[in-house]
């Protein structure tokens, strides 16, 4: 541990412990905050799609406050409801089935670079917390994980249907993954790259060089296959509330089951942000590039990546209303439609589009 | 020094979830157990700077294959296994306990006690100043090691073929035998039992109502 | 720094933060349930019909397809990392490994294993 003339610890290695300590606890609160706003965002943002409004009674003593305070109200309800164990139930894997849907999101949450690098009284410190070389691969690794959650909490629950809506949630899940995976390879083609950190730099300011321009088929397969992925909007047959009761967590109540719930909405919330960060530029503000940026903040690089932050959120923001316009636009696909869809027009045209912007690529760069 | 402390570590954690995997009761907890070992095994790659491995070995092993094994646990509808006494007879034993021995000493021996280390271009500086672990196998699996990954395609493809071949066989002999069994059956359902509420058809198809 | 500690970090907090939540739903308002119509898995009021019969061979299938073509897209990625050194020459060795596995995919797809799941 070296210390400087003021006997200040200039220990580097401390410094980014701490500093990785500081920037896991925001991106934590900021994940905390996303499943109450969006159960608001839900139940308001259709009822004004259908010209009927929402919840807008729960507030705070005589305020209406929009009705922002349900979520609270239905957090609290919701840890004091009562846990019903169903008999026959494995009960290690009961209690066990919530951690394996958590974790895997607030991993991935920790690869998404939030901002650009900064200078923090004389340290240089990156703004994603897991700086791995692999970026994607990375992320790809915790996202399959998040099946056995799904899987787990279906078996344990000693039950046939939500065995069944188990095995085919996760057979969704698995057949969207590859997809997912064939739709990133032009990118990490065109910016060679599979760092995230540099892919946002890459993407500079000016939108002509964004993701969604210059790999438009890969974005459209992303966006599909992450509704996908979450079992979400048209493709969450094995959740949905008419079918098979409520799928896989039928039988968990109480924490558990807000447990599930966070899960399904920080996934959400994740794969916006990596959406946002892959193809729509990351924490660049369009048309205003770094330097310029600088300048206006007048040099202080943590404005300039606290402002690149706020970009990033509004970006991902955006995908999220996305979630819900399409939930409640579209009607859902019968399991066999939406099994037909991954593996006979997904697959290929995944394929197809990596072989092509190969060429294209080629093409271009060594003629 | 860290490194070997940390490499121990991991080892005696897989050790002690291999042998959960085998000695567990219920085939899910064996899978779980499974899935830790992948995990950990992960975690030596990563500690060897094999970055890539490392993540795919999570990519492909604990998140494919371990959940096919599921899969299929399910599908058969495995329970705990009985709990029965573990009898290993005399000569087993003694042929267990000599392998490990001599593995245990074969491995010292090699590597005369000492901890290897990369060398030459495989340091890790070396890695990261050519480009990255990925771009480093890359390289070397498409220049030199041709042959292998154009063969590990066909290796692919063969068990595409396989799985499908198995999978589908069972299930058109199946089809066929319950298309017998009905008509077999209906003509019989159909000639008693004057009072029958629901209309059976006859084997040439036609649905006739029961009088009443 | 090693840059898997935050890994192992963010690990351990999320596997505690899953924990938290199964202990609080176990632990607040905790009773012994005797009544033992609650504690049976739900069917929409009916009794439970039968027992668990054996689920469709398709979930196999698609589980060992996904594997393959998991793999696929593991070199497809390692292809991508090295693509510019390799040129047109890798480009060729990356088709002619496409091609082996979209024959593949073509039979499967004629032999309809990935029909109506």
């Amino acid at each position: 541990m070296g210390l400087d003339g003021q006997g200040l610890a200039t220990d580097a290695a401390t410094v980014q412990v701490i500093a990785t300590i500081i920037k896991f606890v925001i991106i934590f609160i900021l994940c905390m905050q996303v499943p109450p706003l969006m159960v608001w965002v839900e139940r308001r943002a259709p009822a004004l799609m259908q010209r009927r409004k929402g919840p807008n009674r729960v507030g705070i003593g005589k305020w209406r406050l929009y009705g922002l305070m349900q979520s609270l109200a239905d957090a609290i309800k919701l840890i004091f409801k009562e846990e019903v164990v169903p008999e026959g139930a494995n009960r290690a894997f009961y209690h066990i089935a919530p951690i394996f849907a958590v974790f895997p999101a607030f991993l991935i949450a920790c690869a998404i670079p939030y901002g650009h690098t900064m200078q923090l009284f004389g340290y240089t410190i990156p703004l994603s917390i897991v700086d791995i070389d692999v970026g994607f691969l990375f992320i790809f690794a915790f996202s399959s994980l998040a099946v056995y959650g799904v899987t787990l909490a279906g078996w344990a629950s000693n039950s046939k249907y939500s065995l069944l809506g188990a095995l085919r949630a996760s057979a969704q899940m698995i057949s969207y993954e590859i997809p997912l995976g064939l739709s990133l390879i032009p990118i990490v083609l065109i910016f060679g790259t599979l760092d995230l950190n540099q892919i946002v730099v890459a993407q500079s300011a000016w939108i002509w060089k964004w993701g969604v321009i210059k790999a438009p088929i890969s974005f459209l397969i992303f966006l599909i296959c992450m509704f996908a992925e979450t079992n979400r909007a048209p493709f969450d047959l094995a959740e949905g509330e008419s079918e098979l009761v409520a799928g896989f967590h039928t039988e968990f109540n109480s924490a558990k089951f807000a447990a599930f719930f966070l899960a399904e909405y920080v996934s959400m919330f994740i794969l916006s942000l990596l959406a946002a960060t892959i193809f729509f530029g990351g924490w660049q503000i369009p048309f205003v590039p770094y330097h310029a940026l600088l300048v206006v903040t007048g040099g202080l690089t943590w404005l300039a990546s606290l402002i690149g932050f706020v970009v990033l959120i509004l970006k991902a923001c955006f995908f999220m209303f996305l979630y819900v316009w399409v939930r409640w636009t579209l009607p859902r696909f019968r399991y066999d439609q939406l099994m037909s869809l991954g593996w006979k027009f997904m697959l290929p045209l995944g394929l197809a589009n990596v072989f092509i912007t190969a060429v294209v690529v080629a093409a271009i760069q060594f003629g | 020094m860290t490194q070997q402390v940390l490499f121990y570590i991991f080892a005696a954690l897989i050790t002690l979830c291999s042998i959960g995997v085998i000695t567990v009761r219920n085939p899910v907890t064996a899978a779980m157990y499974l899935v830790s070992d992948l995990f950990l095994l992960a975690g030596i790659y990563a500690m060897m700077q094999a970055h890539f491995v490392a993540a795919i070995q999570i990519l492909v092993y604990a998140g494919a294959i371990v959940v096919l094994f599921i899969f299929v646990i399910m599908l058969l509808n495995l329970g705990p296994e009985a709990r029965q006494r573990l009898k290993i007879p005399a000569p087993e034993l003694a042929v267990l306990v000599i392998t490990t021995i001599a593995f245990i000493g074969v491995a010292i021996m090699m590597t005369n006690g000492q901890p290897t280390v990369p060398v030459g271009a495989l340091t890790p500086k070396a890695v990261q100043a050519a480009g990255g672990n990925t771009y480093v196998v890359g390289m070397v699996l498409f220049t030199k090691y041709l042959w292998p990954f154009e063969l590990s395609s066909m290796l692919i493809l063969l068990a595409t073929i396989a799985s499908v071949v198995i999978a589908k066989k069972d299930k058109a002999k199946a089809v066929k035998s319950t298309r017998k069994e009905q008509t077999l059956t209906s003509p019989a359902a159909s000639s008693d039992c004057v009072e029958a509420a629901a209309p059976a058809s006859l084997s040439n198809g036609k649905v006739v109502h029961g009088t009443r | 720094m090693n840059p898997y500690l935050p890994v192992l970090i963010v690990l351990l907090f999320g596997i505690f933060l899953g924990g938290v939540f199964s202990a609080l739903a176990a632990f607040v308002n905790r009773r012994r349930i005797t009544d033992s119509v609650k504690l049976e898995p739900f069917e929409c009021g009916v009794p439970a019909i039968g027992e668990r019969d054996k689920m469709s061979v398709k979930f196999y299938l698609t589980a060992i397809l996904f594997i393959l073509f998991d793999i696929e897209t593991v070199f497809l990625y390692l292809w991508a990392m090295t693509f510019k050194e390799l040129g047109w020459f890798g480009i060729s060795e990356v088709f002619v490994f496409l091609v082996i596995l979209v024959a593949g995919y073509v039979y499967v797809v004629k032999r309809g294993a990935l029909e109506w799941d």
